[in-house]
């Protein structure tokens, strides 16, 4: 379980406050999404937790461990990341997975890391593809590496940050598909960024609305509501119910 | 499985692009030991080898041209992995091994020893006897490296206070290099006739002027970075995804760049200060590996080096060739025979990515 406690962070030491006290909360298995608007403290709070950035105050806890205090491999034992922009290097796509166990090996890959690489590639089909260079890859099968490598880390919990940025909808479709995948199968915690309001409300467990660096408004699908969108999002949409759905029309 | 038969023929064609690189070296280290101005025989110089020819073959191979070739293996070999790990920690393809201007204060402290202390204007004599014989024969290299070494630590010192942004140490190490140079111009201003020609002849690379101590010297520290680099490649790899996504893998980035960084430029240092200037090693090897044998740091490392090391010895044996009993500047040569072929390789090869 993720507790984010009145989290304070800014950039630099007399810049504004980016994350304004923030408190989140997210349990195993759960899908959490953050909305918000470009700016509103998304990325910078997923660089909070990943242990990129450092807060001025406040806590994050993991399991009740401190993630704060924690060593960076420890960390990278429970905390994954898919980034927004994905880059790898001229690497096969096996070595790229087989990265994302550097936090327990750490200077050489052995049978057990190759082994546990070969079995996400397996799981996750992507046998076909472990020779070849990564960058030679479409956006879409390379965010997909991006998440076999993440998934190689054995994490707790999975931080996407706007996964879905560049993809068309087939890619999109598959990307939410691994997502709850790995919630439902897995028990692993997702903590995702999304801009496509219908597409977030058809994947979520939990909704966190995000401006200025607070939260707004947090809880089950029930929390969003037409006015608690407008005020995120400073622009009027509506809402409507079909077969039980929500569905946002702008 | 058909994953694991892939991954072993990727792996196969790695070993042996890398042994065919060793067997090359090795094949270009006896070419280079069997040419040169006194015009031996390759029967001559294999007897030398043995120690049976004359006496004075017997010397010229293994005073003059054993510690040449294991210089042109050693600093080739350094130069090209300190240039690799210079492009990896500054996720820039133009970074070289003297990107903290390491060079630029070695010729600034091989000038000053030579302009103003051996033989210039705070000596008394003015011949060219003076420029070679000092209270110390390394008295040019240690004030290269001393302030190379100053120019490592400085602008390190300066991108600790930005967490070592790539950008940031890229233009400051620019920055700081051209006020290296500025005082070189400064003091080649004053400097006599002959003071001049000493100190642009000394930023020349030249590998003739190993000895086996300074071979055992660079050997040392060239070893150890390489090996220290050679444990970090999976470090290497995961910086290659970028900086947040090698923290979030658990890598300290911050520690990885300033360590690594430090071990590349003082390779540099040791080599140029006892060498003088070789450029472009440093770039077009380690690009010609990534392009060929792709980006993973276990193979690239040592490819890189390798081909640094093939690349300097034929450079030198050309040199030595060309110069009609004087060896050309080996740092030209290198440019020369680097450059046409890396342009083929990187406008000849489709959907290379650095």
């Amino acid at each position: 379980m993720l507790e984010i406690r009145e989290l304070r962070f800014r950039y630099a030491a007399h810049a504004p406050l980016v994350l304004d006290g923030v408190d989140l909360t997210l349990r195993d298995g759960e899908i959490g999404i953050l909305l918000g608007r470009n700016g509103s403290g998304k990325t910078t709070l997923f660089k909070n937790i990943l242990g990129i950035k450092k807060p001025e105050s406040g806590s994050i806890r993991f399991d009740g461990e401190d993630l704060l205090s924690m060593k960076r491999r420890e960390r990278a034992r429970r905390i994954a990341y898919v980034p927004q922009s994905i880059h790898f290097g001229a690497l096969s796509v096996f070595d790229t997975v087989l990265m994302g166990r550097v936090s327990y090996f750490g200077f050489k890959a052995g049978k057990e890391d190759e082994a546990a690489a070969a079995a996400i590639l397996r799981e996750m089909k992507l046998e076909d593809f472990a020779a070849r260079n990564v960058e030679e890859l479409s956006g879409g099968e390379r965010q997909k590496i991006a998440i076999a490598r993440a998934l190689a880390q054995e994490p707790r919990l999975l931080v996407f940050d706007e996964p879905t940025g560049n993809l068309d909808i087939a890619n999109e479709q598959l990307i939410v598909e691994e997502a709850r995948r790995a919630a439902r199968e897995k028990g692993i915690g997702i903590l995702i960024s999304l801009h496509d309001l219908n597409r977030a409300l058809e994947l979520g467990d939990r909704f966190f609305l995000m401006k200025d660096g607070k939260i707004r408004h947090a809880g089950g699908p029930e929390i969003v509501t037409e006015d608690a969108l407008r005020e995120t999002f400073d622009a009027s949409l509506r809402l409507v119910e079909l077969d039980g759905r929500k569905i946002v029309l702008s | 499985m058909r994953v694991r038969s892939d991954l072993t023929k990727n792996r196969r064609r790695n070993a042996a692009a890398i042994g065919l690189l060793a067997l090359a070296v090795l094949a270009a280290a006896f070419v280079c030991l069997f040419v040169g101005s006194s015009r031996m025989t390759a029967a001559e110089c294999f007897a030398a080898l043995m120690k049976r020819g004359s006496a004075a073959q017997v010397r010229i191979l293994w005073n003059i041209r054993i510690p040449r070739v294991l210089a042109a293996l050693i600093a080739g070999a350094g130069l090209s992995a300190a240039g690799l790990v210079m492009q990896t920690d500054l996720n820039n393809p133009m970074a070289s091994p003297s990107t903290l201007g390491v060079s630029n204060a070695a010729v600034f402290g091989a000038n000053l020893s030579i302009i103003a202390f051996a033989g210039g204007f705070l000596s008394t004599g003015n011949n060219l006897s003076s420029y070679t014989v000092g209270m110390n024969p390394y008295a040019t290299s240690l004030m290269a490296f001393f302030f190379s070494t100053l120019s490592i630590l400085l602008i390190l010192g300066l991108c600790r206070l930005r967490a070592f942004q790539p950008g940031v140490v890229v233009l400051a190490g620019i920055a700081v290099g051209s006020v290296w140079t500025a005082a070189t111009t400064i003091l080649q201003f004053y400097a006599t006739d002959v003071g001049l020609s000493a100190a642009v002849i000394w930023t020349f690379g030249d590998l003739g002027r190993a000895t086996y101590r300074t071979d055992l010297i660079m050997a040392v520290v060239v070893g150890l970075g390489i090996a220290a680099f050679a444990v970090l490649s999976w470090r290497f790899n995961a910086l290659l995804s970028g900086d947040a996504a090698a923290r979030s893998m658990g890598v300290n980035v911050d520690l990885l760049r300033f360590v690594t960084m430090l071990l590349a430029s003082i390779i540099t240092a040791v080599c140029v200060s006892f060498l003088g200037i070789i450029g472009f090693v440093g770039i077009i090897c380690p690009h010609v590996s990534k392009r060929l044998l792709g980006q993973d740091h276990r193979v690239s490392l040592p490819a890189s080096a390798l081909s640094g090391s093939l690349l300097l010895l034929l450079a030198d044996t050309l040199s030595r060739s060309l110069g009609n009993g004087s060896a050309l500047p080996v740092g030209a040569i290198t440019s020369l025979l680097g450059a046409p072929f890396f342009l083929g390789i990187l406008l000849g090869r489709k959907g290379g990515h650095d």
